[in-house]
């Protein structure tokens, strides 16, 4: 008895069990059902809103390409006015340092006797540092740079790059060379060593040389300048090396309150005129090499008469040097007995037949042939043996 | 912006400044190196000449052989003559060169001593 019941106690309880595991199996299958719908609901509203999010992106991107565009044609827009406005202003400059240069020239040959010739001397040069600048800003605004119509020893253009920065004296021009530039290059090349010179001499301690070398490598021509500063370190040199080479331009306005723009220049000028500019080198004092590469479109080997030289007088060779000097007893050299006329110092106002017209104001000059000519008439007219008898 | 093609400056000023040819230099004081002051170079000039600049190259040239006065040199050389004289200082520096310096004028005597003589003369010869 006791046994039926605890079977069919039993047989009740495992019955209980079936049933209960049959509702949770069945309610199990419908949640599940259930999540499965909504899972498939929420994947889709996300994919909906990712091609949404898509869809915006891209306008986004359109309009920030749109805005940069507009903010590139707008600062272009700005450059190109600025340099339009500069322009103007640097060939002003320009021209009137050019012309000044040239007046205090005569009056250099004018007060050539006078004490204030030291002050005009002084005057030139810081005329000369204007003229660069001027020339500087012309070329950052795409102006063409003042022309030279004479070739000229590479020598020479270098001493007239050298007058144009402030310390010139440490320049030291180690060598005379007869490789002559042609008249094209002589103002491009004689800015962009300019303003190397002013770099070397800016970046080196001062009163410490700079040195000058001409090399003549394979077909180029160059011009090495070494400072004794504390050369550049590697950053520096790249960035140099990306100004120079013209890969870096800066823009006007980003050239700052106290402008440099002496990389920027001679990248333009070594792009316009055909030559190339190494900073990377180190000078034999650690500081920085800089080296001019001329190739031999710009330059000839033929000796160029050097600056000036047309107006020196040729008056030694003319007259066939009487060697040795005739002295008179009392060991004064004669001058007397000069073979050949007068006429051998000619007037400059006739110019000889095939000769260079005569540069623009040398008014001056032409009065010092006149006096020079006067002294060489008196002296022919009073020969020899006024100065004093051998016998004496 | 203006349709005006850009003229292209021609600069018309010697290439080498005069201050770059003088090297900066001062010029000397105002006694030495007078217009007739006379120079001429040294007998031999040899090293030191190598290394001048060409304009003092040619002045050197100029006055080799015999005398130049400072005037002629500077007409010669077509130089202005102040520059000349800074030159031929530096050149005489360098022992290139030698100076001849002018007959100086007669020297101006003392008014008082004029005076004194003049009084002396009288007191001794009547006036």
């Amino acid at each position: 008895m006791n046994r039926d019941a605890l079977v069919w106690c039993l047989v009740a309880v495992a019955a209980i069990a079936v049933a209960a595991a049959l509702v949770l199996s069945r309610r199990n299958k419908a949640i599940a059902a259930k999540r499965q719908q909504v899972e498939a609901a929420l994947t889709q509203r996300l994919s909906e809103a990712d091609s949404q999010l898509a869809v915006l992106r891209g306008e986004l991107q359109q309009h920030k390409a749109e805005h940069d565009k507009t903010i590139q044609e707008a600062e272009e827009a700005a450059e190109e006015s600025t340099k339009a406005v500069l322009k103007g202003s640097a060939r002003f400059l320009q021209s009137l340092a050019a012309e000044q240069l040239t007046l205090l020239e005569e009056i250099q040959l004018k007060y050539g006797g006078h004490s204030v010739l030291g002050d005009l001397l002084e005057v030139s040069h810081a005329n000369a540092q204007m003229a660069r600048k001027a020339q500087g800003i012309a070329v950052m605004c795409g102006a063409p740079l003042g022309r030279r119509n004479r070739p000229a020893s590479v020598y020479d253009v270098v001493r007239s790059a050298q007058g144009q920065i402030r310390n010139f004296r440490r320049v030291e021009i180690m060598q005379q060379t007869g490789f002559a530039l042609k008249a094209s290059a002589v103002s491009p090349v004689a800015l962009a060593v300019a303003e190397l010179l002013d770099n070397a001499a800016s970046f080196s301690q001062q009163g410490s040389p700079i040195e000058v070398t001409f090399q003549r490598v394979q077909k180029n021509l160059c011009i090495v300048i070494d400072d004794a500063g504390v050369g550049m370190n590697d950053e520096e040199r790249q960035k140099a090396s990306a100004l120079l080479s013209g890969d870096y331009r800066p823009r006007l306005s980003h050239l700052g309150n106290q402008p440099k723009f002496g990389f920027p220049v001679i990248a333009l000028l070594a792009q316009q005129y055909g030559f190339r500019v190494d900073v990377t080198g180190v000078s034999r004092y650690g500081g920085v090499r800089a080296v001019v590469l001329l190739p031999e479109e710009l330059w000839t080997e033929e000796e160029t008469a050097p600056a000036g030289d047309s107006r020196v007088s040729s008056i030694r060779d003319a007259v066939g040097r009487p060697e040795p000097v005739a002295r008179t007893a009392n060991g004064l050299p004669r001058r007397g007995g000069r073979q050949v006329p007068i006429a051998s110092v000619p007037d400059r106002d006739a110019p000889a037949p095939g000769a260079v017209p005569e540069d623009a104001g040398r008014a001056a000059a032409r009065s010092l042939g006149a006096f020079q000519r006067g002294t060489l008439s008196g002296r022919n007219l009073a020969s020899a043996p006024s100065e004093g008898a051998d016998e004496a | 912006m203006n349709g005006e093609p850009d003229e292209e400056l021609e600069l018309t000023s010697a290439l080498v400044p005069l201050f770059v040819i003088t090297n900066g230099r001062g010029l000397p004081p105002d006694h030495a190196y007078e217009r007739t002051t006379l120079v001429s170079a040294q007998e031999d000039t040899g090293a030191a000449a190598r290394t001048l600049s060409p304009e003092a190259g040619r002045v050197l040239e100029l006055v080799t052989d015999g005398f130049l006065s400072v005037a002629e040199v500077a007409a010669h050389a077509h130089l202005p003559l102040g520059v000349v004289r800074i030159l031929l200082s530096q050149m005489e520096e360098s022992g290139l060169i030698v100076a001849r310096k002018p007959v100086p004028r007669a020297e101006r005597v003392d008014r008082e001593v004029l005076n004194a003589v003049l009084d002396g003369l009288k007191a001794r010869f009547g006036a």
